[in-house]
């Protein structure tokens, strides 16, 4: 470690930084896709059967999509 | 064959629909406002509900009762034949287990029909393609001359040795009811059997397997003791539920009514059930203690469908639900076409 030059470090915090965006965004999106799930399958089987709620049962689908937005704002205020 | 693959939440989609389906079934005020209609305004009242296309499709060859008995029989089994197709997996395999007692009721409907002679076209006209034999299967054996050659034409089927070994006795008898209490004794012990085989959601199915079989215990505990008929309720009675045969023999033997609700309600662990036995001490008459079982098993379904939101129980409840709402409709269009009074119509409806 003695021997790392101040470029290095940046370099290293740098990369660091990019990798935990690159955490929050990926996971919090696997979070999402799992809670989505359920949910997508609950409103295709709703909508099958009732048309007329097609607009209500999408709203219920992209409700988890706040956990990825979370992780995207994280992500943004590692990097910038 | 492959099992169909069914992604990791198949559950969610079907119990939704049917859900959704529920929720479509005809409500109590429905049913009141039929009593006072006529038959063809009940059968447009109808036409504007789910049975439209069915009505549509038979109005041309079918008119008054005719009309609306067909249209209701034919619903029910497409009903029934589509949960079939949209069921997973597992879910699939209990639904067609459950649907199995429309096959005992179709074959016994025909052996039946065959030993009193009627014509295969009136038989046809009853039957409820709703199980594993579809139409199909069922024209054929309507094709077939004697009952003899009915039980001969279902060798293939699980219930074949059960119609051979009764078959001499009811023809003798003149009765099936021998051959109907086998065949269902039957069908609930392969229902527990597959139900404990180790398939997932296994323990839902039992579950409600337990509570229909307390059920028509109960129920023909109360049919026995109001008969009063000596005979060997233990051919009657269907294990694998909270009585065993010779206790349900005990309790349609005791003599005094408090005694009887007394010792079923000792045995009983449900709540509800132990305060609609309560409801019932008073001589109430047969038909309304059976109308008041069937209300609190229906009760007890739905809330056990709540709890287990994405299991079995939510198809068997509407499955149970829809039948209902079938025997209703028929129970009023009966009852209108005998000029019945309104409240005499009431007491038989399931509301």
């Amino acid at each position: 470690m003695a021997d790392m030059t101040l470029e290095m470090v940046q370099a290293s915090q740098l990369g660091m930084k990019a990798l935990g965006a690159g955490i929050a965004v990926g996971l919090t999106g696997i979070a999402t896709g799992i809670a989505e799930m359920s949910i997508g399958s609950a409103a295709v089987g709703a909508t099958a059967e009732n048309k007329d709620i097609f607009g209500l049962a999408l709203l219920f689908t992209v409700i988890p999509e706040t956990i990825v937005i979370f992780g995207l704002v994280v992500a943004l205020l590692l990097l910038f | 064959m492959a099992e169909k693959r069914t992604g990791p939440v198949p559950y969610e989609y079907v119990c939704t629909r049917l859900r959704v389906r529920k929720s479509k079934l005809l409500a109590r005020e429905d049913y009141l406002r039929m009593l006072n209609m006529s038959i063809p305004e009940m059968t447009r009242f109808i036409e504007e509900t789910q049975y439209k296309k069915e009505i549509d499709e038979l109005g041309t060859s079918f008119s008054g009762i005719d009309l609306l008995e067909i249209a209701l029989s034919w619903n029910l089994a497409k009903e029934y034949q589509n949960i079939q197709k949209i069921a997973p997996g597992d879910l699939k395999r209990f639904t067609q287990s459950y649907l199995r007692r429309w096959d005992i009721q179709n074959v016994l409907t025909i052996l039946r029909g065959k030993a009193q002679g009627i014509t295969s076209g009136k038989i046809k006209e009853i039957l409820i393609p709703a199980g594993e034999l579809d139409r199909v299967i069922l024209d054929r054996l309507l094709k077939e001359e004697s009952p003899e050659r009915v039980v001969e034409a279902l060798k293939a089927y699980t219930m074949y040795p059960v119609l051979t070994k009764w078959l001499g006795s009811a023809i003798a008898e003149g009765s099936f009811a021998h051959m109907e209490n086998a065949l269902y004794r039957q069908f609930y012990g392969d229902l527990i059997e597959e139900a404990m085989s180790g398939f997932k959601g296994g323990r839902n199915f039992l579950d409600y397997i337990r509570l229909e079989i307390d059920m028509i215990n109960i129920r023909n505990m109360f049919r026995l003791r109001a008969d009063r008929i000596q005979q060997d309720a233990r051919e009657i009675a269907i294990p694998g539920g909270t009585f065993g045969v010779d206790e349900f023999q005990r309790l349609v033997n005791r003599e005094d009514h408090n005694e009887f609700i007394d010792a079923v309600k000792s045995r009983i662990k449900l709540r509800p059930l132990l305060d609609m036995l309560e409801t019932i001490r008073q001589e109430k008459s047969l038909r309304e203690t059976e109308i008041e079982l069937i209300k609190f098993q229906i009760r007890e379904m739905e809330s056990m469908s709540k709890r287990n939101p994405f299991s079995i129980h939510p198809i068997l409840t509407y499955l149970e639900k829809k039948k209902y709402e079938i025997i209703n409709l028929r129970a009023l269009a009966r009852g209108k076409e005998s000029n019945l009074p309104t409240e005499r119509i009431r007491g038989f409806l399931v509301i």
